[in-house]
């Protein structure tokens, strides 16, 4: 008896509006919170997949929850000296080692400097250019993510200043390109010019001979040199995974209390609807409806009602997560909402609804038709 | 099945208990009804005519006694087992009318039948039959607050009427209207008793509407005196 749900729901306007309000409060802040863990997972992931699992990372003694775009540190990390680069790129099983210049600027972009031949080890071989291309090896240009372009509002051709000297800016990469949104790549001898780092490296990016030997490496180069971290990107990943899941845990918690209040509010309001029609409910007992059809009847009308607001509040999270990544994180489409968040909020809001509507609708069963009507 | 008793009441008692207070409503109550018959129960405020049809009409359980209808024990019977007596074999017109508000009177009249099972086309096919029976078939999409007392009452019969029960079942079915309404809700109601044989009990405080019907129960204290 859906249609008498919706008829019943229609007819108190006030009542379901208000109680929709908190579910629907309950799932927009789930759904915005939680579109940033996903996000942030999602990075992860697809970092993993850009990069070898397999390529080994060396670099200075970091804290690595600072960690920027891919291959990034902080604008803090020290650099490692020429000789020391050399010495780590020839340790023994090494394949081939890309040293590379980083910098942090805006504390959201990032600079990398390195040979644009080994641009593959970085997974940057497939990016597509809106417009222009790659900088040779010799030449004095970069290639600036889209977002960065858009930040300095330049296009092939301009000019954009780094540590005082004049960059041509040779290619832009194609919108949506993930991490390189963020970056500014230029080859390693310009880099070191500009930064001036004399031949050294912020890290070094090492491919084994075989992944067998990736371990034996990372001990290697970390015996040999106190002052180096030298980690996979699935240790990289494994510390990022530990900020995930703090956040995750934030993102439920918030949650948790906002369905809490939603809860509550739903039991009042389903509650009082039920004192309300006591006598509506009397006349379907009397004129023969089992209890169970009652508790439906009163369930059903939590369904449409938690389906509903559930659905819009999905609906109006995709604006808010944009908004969250417009104003928070400077355009950055880092919150997002994928189909298993949205499906997901959407059962969770039914199930909060229809949980919170069984003791209203327990009490509703009980409802005695004779007092009932007699108060008619 | 003339003849056949389908009320039997055997020393029915109700008693309300509040604190330490006992309200004996029923005193034994010994009563049966055939298939049938037309009967007025009245007499006068708190002698237990209400609550005898409560119980009658499964509304309402007996404190001791027995309730049989139709050869069955109400006693054995659990919530759900009352329920569909209530559904299907009862019809009941009530004083206040008792109608869904937020329902058109199709809605209101449909709803037993939908608790029965039976879909909404079908059972708003039988309420717009029904409407027209007792003289409102355009009033289908009408809310009960667009209706007047007697038509909100002809909404309610045509409701008790929409399974076919054996039995009409009417608490002071007149006690909200004006007398000529009153009496053309009673000739509706007589009408279905002659044409269909339903069974008819009427409770009421009204002398001259209990004189209508062709038995008269009286109530006095609890008892059934004649």
């Amino acid at each position: 008896m859906l249609d008498i749900a919706v008829r019943e729901l229609a007819g108190h306007k006030v009542r379901t509006i208000l109680t929709a309000l908190g579910i629907f409060i309950a799932i927009t802040a789930i759904v915005s919170l939680g579109s940033i863990s996903t996000g942030l997972n999602e990075l992860v992931t697809s970092t993993t997949s850009l990069i070898g699992s397999d390529t080994i990372f060396v670099m200075k003694h970091f804290d690595f929850s600072q960690m920027g775009g891919p291959g990034g540190g902080p604008p803090t990390l020290e650099d490692m000296k020429a000789d020391q680069v050399e010495e780590v790129i020839s340790t023994p099983g090494v394949k081939r080692g890309v040293p590379i210049i980083a910098r942090q600027i805006g504390g959201l972009f990032e600079v990398d400097g390195l040979d644009i031949e080994q641009k593959d080890i970085f997974g940057a071989e497939d990016l597509e250019f809106k417009e222009g291309s790659w900088p040779e090896n010799d030449e004095k240009g970069a290639a600036l993510g889209f977002i960065v372009a858009e930040s300095f509002g330049v296009v092939v051709g301009d000019y954009i200043t780094l540590n005082k000297k004049e960059v041509e800016v040779v290619g832009i990469f194609e919108e949506g390109s993930g991490a390189y949104d963020l970056v500014i790549i230029m080859p390693y001898d310009f880099a070191d010019e500009i930064y001036e780092t004399d031949g050294g490296a912020t890290q070094i990016m090492l491919e084994p001979v075989d992944i067998s030997l990736v371990e034996g490496i990372k001990e290697t180069i970390e015996e040999d040199h106190d002052d180096l971290d030298a980690m996979t990107m699935e240790d990289a990943l494994s510390m990022m995974e530990e900020m995930t899941v703090t956040l995750n845990i934030m993102t439920f918690g918030i949650g948790f209390v906002a369905s809490l209040v939603a809860a509550i509010g739903i039991i009042i309001t389903m509650y009082t609807s039920v004192l309300e029609r006591k006598r509506q409910i009397g006349i379907m007992k009397a004129t023969g409806a089992f209890g169970r059809t009652i508790m439906i009847q009163i369930l059903e009308e939590a369904l449409v009602l938690s389906v509903v607001s559930s659905i819009l509040a999905v609906g109006i999270s995709f604006f808010f997560v944009g908004l969250l990544n417009e104003m928070l994180l400077g355009g950055v489409n880092l919150a997002m909402i994928t189909p298993a968040l949205a499906i997901g909020a959407v059962m969770y809001g039914v199930i909060l609804t229809v949980i919170s509507s069984l003791y209203p609708a327990r009490m509703a069963i009980k409802v005695d038709p004779i007092e009932a009507i007699r108060e008619g | 099945m003339k003849d056949e008793v389908i009320f039997d009441l055997r020393d029915v008692w109700k008693i309300y208990y509040m604190k330490d207070v006992e309200t004996h409503a029923l005193r034994g109550v010994n009563l049966k009804v055939k298939r049938g018959e037309y009967a007025a129960i009245s007499g006068p405020s708190g002698s237990g005519k209400s609550t005898l049809m409560h119980i009658m009409g499964c509304l309402d359980t007996p404190t001791k006694g027995k309730v049989i209808i139709e050869g069955r024990d109400t006693s054995e019977m659990d919530d759900n087992d009352l329920a569909r007596i209530r559904r299907e074999k009862i019809g009941f017109v009530f004083q206040a009318y008792n109608l869904m508000p937020g329902l058109t009177a199709a809605e209101n009249i449909s709803l037993p039948m939908r608790f029965n099972g039976i879909g909404k086309g079908d059972a708003q096919r039988r309420a717009a039959e029904l409407l027209k029976k007792v003289g409102l078939g355009d009033r289908l999409h009408h809310n009960p607050g667009e209706l007047s007392g007697g038509e909100q009452q002809r909404v309610a019969i045509a409701r008790a009427l929409v399974n076919d029960p054996d039995v009409i079942m009417g608490d002071e079915p007149t006690g909200n209207l004006d007398s000529k309404t009153g009496v053309e809700i009673m000739e509706l109601i007589e009408d279905l008793h002659e044409k269909t044989g339903k069974t008819v009990i009427i409770v009421t405080h009204d002398r001259k509407l209990a004189k209508r019907a062709k038995r008269q129960i009286k109530t006095l204290d609890g008892k059934v005196v004649r």
